[in-house]
C-alpha cells in the first residue's frame, strides 16, 4: 500500500524532470521579452542594438540549460520597443573581464553574490529569472511571467550600478 | 480673448520645443500594457496601475473592443459594460447611468477625455454625440463603477468614464473610415498622426456623421421637437518634448451638432450644441516625483428652443506623484476651477462659482498580498451671482448667492490576493454631487405676464449637494485552465439629499402681490440601493472569445415628504431603475475575418410622461458585426444594431420615440 502510493509521486517527479528543459525554454522566451522591455524603462538606458551577456556556470546543468534557452530566445536579435538585444554567453567566473555587454542575464544556479559583485564593479545591470537573485541584492532586477508578469527591482543594487528606472515604471513594480 | 492667449502660448512653447531632440518621460500606455500583458490605467488613484490591481471596480474597453463592437456611438459601446444602464431616447441621444439612477440628462456620471471633463457643466450631463473624438483615436475607455470623486471631483458619484486617446508621441495612429447605412446614415472619420521634427508629435482628427431620426409614432412628440442628428467634430493633440524629463501636451477640440433630445423634464426638444476646448499639460519627471501642471478651458454654446446656454469653465491643477521608499506611493494635488453660466432664458444675470480643491492619495503595498489605498479631496465651492433679475422674481438681490459649499470626498480600497488566482477587493467611497449652475439659478424662465400672473421657473441657490456613499466587496477568480476569469460583487449605496427638479405642480414660493409663483429645484429625498453583480469572460482556442454578466439592483427611495413628490420632480428612482440588466457577447476571428454578436437584456422599468409614470417593458436587443480585413489594412464591415425589433421602447414608451433597427456598412483603412 505504502509502495503503491509512492509510485505516482516518483513518476510525477520523473515527468517534471523530463519536461523541465522544454518548460525552461518556453519560460526563457517570455522572461527575455519582459526583461528586454523592462530595460527600455531605464533612465538613459540602452537603445538600438545592445548585447546581453548571459552568465552561466558550466558545471551546473540547470544553468547551462537556461543559458541555452536564453540564447535560443535571443536568436539573431530580440526587439522590444527601440531596443534590440543580442546574446553573448559569459562564464560566471569571467564576468569581471567581460567586455562589449550592456547588461547581464544571470542564469539560475550560478553564484549570485560573486556575479553580482563583479557586475557592480563593471556598473552592469543584472537580471535574473530567479527572485532570490534580486532579493539577495546580487541582481538589480528579477522577472517572472507565470502566472502573471512580476518584476522586482532591488533599489540598493540599482544604486550600486548607478541606474534608475522611470517613475511610472517604478510605481507598477515591486521594489525592495 | 483668453482662449486666444492660451492657444498662442501653447503654440509658442510647441515651436520652441520643436528645435532639439530628446526622449520624453511620460506614461506610455502601450509599452506598459505590452510589458505587463494587461491594460494600464491611472483612473483609479491617479497613479499608473495594472488593471487587475486597482482598488476600484473598473472595466477597461480596449481599442479592439471598440472596433469589434460594430457600434459607432460611445453610449452603445459603454452600455455593454456590466452594470451600466442606458436610456436611448432618440437616434442621437442616449443617457448613461451606472447601477440605476439613470435619468434624462443624467448628472451623476463624470466623463473625461484624457482627464479633461467633457460633461456639460450647466446641466452636469454628457452630450455623447458632442464629444470631440473619433472612435479610432481611442486607446481605451476606462469605466469606474461607484463614486471616485476623491480623485476626480464633482459628478463622479455613480461612476467615471475616462476616455484615453492614443498619445501621438508613442502611437502613430492613422485611420480613414467611410460608412453608410439604413435610414440615411452616413459618416466619415479621419485620424492622422505625424512628427514635426524630432521633438514634436501631432495627431489630428475630424469627422462628420448624419442620420435620420427614428420614426415618430406618438403625438406626444411634435414635429418641432424632432431634428435629424448630425454632428461634426475635430481635435488636435500635440506632444512636445521639452527636455529628456519634461513634455508638454496641448490639445484642442471643437464640435457642432444638432439632434432630438430629451431634456431633464423628460420632454423632447430639438437641440443644438457647440463646444470647443483648449488644454495644456506640462509633465516633468523630477527628483520630487512626477509633477504635472494642467490648465484647460471648455466653452459651451447650447440652444434649446427659447433658451441659450453659454457656459465657460476654466480648470487649473497641479499634482505631484511620488514614491516614498519601496512600498508607498503618494499623490498630492490642488485644483482650481472657475465655472460660469449666463442665465437663460432671462438675459441679464450670470451665476458662477469657483472651486478650490486640495487632494491627497496614498497607496501602501503592505505585503505581497495586501495593498491599501486611501484618497481624500476637499472641494470648497464659492458661489456668486451678478447681474439683474426680472421684475416679479421673489429674489432681487445677488447676495442670496454669496454662499460656500465645502464637502470632502473619500475613497478607501483594499486589494487582497488570496492566491495568485484569487483576489478580494473591498472599497468604500464617499462622492459629492454638487448642484449644477443651472440648478443654482442659471435657469431663469420668467413668464410673459406681469406678477402675480404667471409663474417663474428658476434655480435655487440654497440647494445642497447630494452625497453618495458606496460600499462594495468583490471577488475575482482567474481560471487559467479555462482561459477565463470570473467575478462576483455585492454592493450597497446610499444617496443623501437627492436633488429634485422643479415641478409646475408644486409651488416652491407662493405668489405675492408683486412676485410670481415660483418653481425651483430642491433636495427631496434620500435613496438606498443594494445589489449584486456576476460576470465572466474567456477565450477558447481557435480565435473565440466570450463574456457574460448580470447586475441586480434594488433601489429604495426615502422621500422627505411623499412618493408623489419624487414622481413630479423626476427622481422616483425606485420605479425608474430596472432591477436586472445583463449582457452576453461572443466572437471569433482569424487573420482576415472577425464575427461578433451581442445580446443585451434590460428588465422593465418606468419612465415619465409629463407628471405621471409610464411603464417600459423589459426588452432584449441583438447586435452584430462581420468584418473582413485585407493584408493591406483595408477592412470591410457590416454591422447592425437592434436587430430583433424595428420599433422598440428603450427609454420611454407611449410618449417616446422607438429605437429602430440599423444596419451600417463601413470601409476602414488603417496605416
Amino acid at each position: 500500500m505504502y509502495v503503491t502510493r509512492k509510485k505516482p509521486v516518483l513518476m510525477g517527479v520523473l515527468a517534471l524532470a523530463l519536461a523541465a528543459p522544454a518548460l525552461a525554454h518556453a519560460d526563457a522566451a517570455k522572461d527575455l521579452q519582459v526583461a528586454a522591455r523592462a530595460l527600455t524603462f531605464l533612465e538613459n538606458g540602452p537603445t538600438g542594438k545592445a548585447t546581453l551577456g548571459v552568465v552561466f556556470d558550466p558545471s551546473k546543468p540547470a544553468s547551462v540549460a537556461e543559458k541555452n534557452a536564453v540564447m535560443a530566445a535571443l536568436g539573431a536579435g530580440l526587439s522590444a520597443g527601440g531596443l534590440t538585444l543580442v546574446g553573448k554567453p559569459v562564464e560566471a567566473g569571467a564576468v569581471s573581464g567581460a567586455s562589449g555587454v550592456q547588461a547581464l542575464f544571470v542564469t539560475r544556479g550560478v553564484n549570485y553574490a560573486a556575479v553580482g559583485g563583479a557586475a557592480k564593479g563593471k556598473k552592469l545591470v543584472t537580471i535574473s529569472s530567479d527572485p532570490a537573485c534580486a532579493q539577495s541584492g546580487a541582481c538589480v532586477m528579477s522577472v517572472a511571467t507565470e502566472p502573471k508578469v512580476d518584476i522586482t527591482v532591488n533599489r540598493a543594487a540599482a544604486a550600486a550600478v548607478g541606474v534608475a528606472f522611470k517613475a511610472a515604471f517604478r510605481m507598477m513594480i515591486k521594489e525592495i | 480673448m483668453k482662449k486666444q492667449n492660451l492657444f498662442a502660448g501653447a503654440a509658442a512653447v510647441l515651436a520652441i520645443a520643436a528645435a532639439a531632440p530628446a526622449s520624453a518621460q511620460s506614461i506610455d500606455y502601450g509599452s506598459l500594457e505590452t510589458l505587463f500583458g494587461e491594460p494600464v490605467t491611472t483612473s483609479a488613484t491617479g497613479s499608473p496601475q495594472r488593471s487587475t490591481e486597482v482598488p476600484v471596480d473598473m472595466t477597461i474597453i480596449s481599442a479592439a473592443d471598440i472596433k469589434r463592437s460594430g457600434a459607432f456611438d460611445l453610449p452603445t459601446i459603454i452600455s455593454r459594460v456590466a452594470g451600466v444602464d442606458i436610456l436611448n431616447f432618440a437616434a442621437g441621444q442616449s443617457d448613461i447611468g451606472v447601477r440605476g439612477y439613470n435619468q434624462a440628462r443624467s448628472p451623476r456620471l463624470l466623463v473625461l477625455i484624457n482627464g479633461r471633463q467633457v460633461y456639460l457643466d450647466h446641466f452636469g450631463y454628457t452630450d455623447w454625440a458632442a464629444l470631440p473624438i473619433q472612435l479610432s483615436e481611442i486607446r481605451q475607455i476606462e469605466v469606474v463603477r461607484g463614486p471616485n470623486s476623491a480623485i476626480f471631483g464633482f459628478n463622479a458619484v455613480s461612476g467615471v468614464v475616462n476616455i484615453i486617446t492614443y498619445n501621438p508621441k508613442f502611437d502613430k495612429t492613422n485611420n480613414l473610415e467611410l460608412r453608410a447605412g439604413t435610414n440615411g446614415a452616413t459618416g466619415v472619420s479621419l485620424v492622422s498622426t505625424f512628427d514635426l521634427g524630432e521633438r514634436l508629435s501631432v495627431r489630428v482628427s475630424a469627422g462628420n456623421e448624419h442620420e435620420n431620426e427614428w420614426k415618430n409614432t406618438t403625438t406626444a412628440v411634435t414635429r418641432a421637437m424632432v431634428h435629424n442628428p448630425s454632428t461634426a467634430r475635430a481635435n488636435i493633440d500635440a506632444v512636445a518634448t521639452l527636455s529628456p524629463k519634461a513634455q508638454l501636451r496641448v490639445e484642442g477640440s471643437w464640435s457642432n451638432g444638432a439632434s432630438t433630445q430629451v431634456i431633464s423634464t423628460f420632454a423632447y426638444a430639438a437641440h443644438r450644441v457647440k463646444t470647443d476646448s483648449a488644454k495644456a499639460t506640462l509633465s516633468v519627471d523630477s527628483t520630487y516625483g512626477l509633477i504635472q501642471a494642467q490648465v484647460y478651458k471648455n466653452n459651451l454654446d447650447a440652444l434649446t428652443p427659447g433658451r441659450r446656454y453659454l457656459n465657460e469653465i476654466t480648470v487649473a491643477s497641479v499634482e505631484d506623484l511620488f514614491k516614498i521608499g519601496s512600498d508607498h506611493t503618494v499623490r498630492v494635488g490642488l485644483e482650481y476651477r472657475d465655472n460660469q453660466l449666463d442665465t437663460a432664458s432671462y438675459v441679464g444675470g450670470a451665476v458662477s462659482y469657483t472651486v478650490l480643491a486640495p487632494s491627497v492619495m496614498w497607496n501602501w503595498v503592505a505585503s505581497d498580498k495586501l495593498s491599501l489605498t486611501a484618497a481624500a479631496r476637499l472641494d470648497k465651492l464659492s458661489l456668486e451671482r451678478t447681474g439683474t433679475f426680472p421684475a416679479g422674481s421673489p429674489a432681487q438681490s445677488n447676495a442670496a448667492w454669496d454662499r460656500d459649499i465645502s464637502e470632502v470626498s473619500v475613497n478607501l480600497g483594499a486589494v487582497y490576493k488570496l492566491t495568485p488566482q484569487d483576489t478580494l477587493r473591498a472599497t468604500y467611497a464617499r462622492g459629492v454631487q454638487a448642484p449644477t449652475l443651472l440648478e443654482l439659478g442659471g435657469l431663469l424662465i420668467p413668464p410673459a405676464t406681469a406678477a402675480p400672473t404667471g409663474a417663474l421657473i428658476t434655480g435655487n441657490p440654497n440647494l445642497d449637494p447630494a452625497v453618495v456613499s458606496n460600499y462594495q466587496l468583490a471577488y475575482d477568480r482567474d481560471l487559467p485552465a479555462l482561459k477565463a476569469k470570473a467575478s462576483a460583487k455585492i454592493f450597497f449605496q446610499k444617496t443623501e439629499a437627492v436633488k429634485g427638479q422643479f415641478s409646475t405642480a408644486q409651488a416652491d414660493v407662493p405668489a405675492t402681490a408683486t412676485t410670481w409663483t415660483t418653481y425651483y429645484y430642491r433636495n427631496v429625498s434620500d435613496s438606498e440601493m443594494k445589489g449584486a453583480e456576476l460576470s465572466a469572460s474567456g477565450k477558447i482556442d481557435g480565435g473565440f472569445h466570450w463574456s457574460a454578466d448580470v447586475t441586480y439592483t434594488d433601489v429604495n427611495d426615502k422621500p422627505f415628504t411623499n412618493d408623489a413628490t419624487l414622481i413630479l420632480r423626476k427622481v422616483a428612482f425606485e420605479q425608474t431603475s430596472p432591477k436586472y440588466r445583463g449582457n452576453v457577447a461572443a466572437g471569433w476571428s482569424n487573420n482576415a475575418w472577425s464575427v461578433d454578436g451581442f445580446v443585451r437584456y434590460v428588465d422593465d422599468f418606468a419612465s415619465y410622461n409629463g407628471n405621471v409614470l409610464e411603464p417600459v417593458d423589459a426588452y432584449a436587443t441583438v447586435a452584430g458585426r462581420v468584418a473582413y480585413r485585407m493584408e493591406n489594412g483595408l477592412e470591410f464591415a457590416l454591422s447592425g444594431q437592434n436587430l430583433l425589433d424595428d420599433g422598440q421602447a428603450q427609454a420611454k414608451s407611449t410618449s417616446g420615440l422607438l429605437a429602430e433597427r440599423r444596419m451600417m456598412f463601413s470601409i476602414n483603412k488603417a496605416w
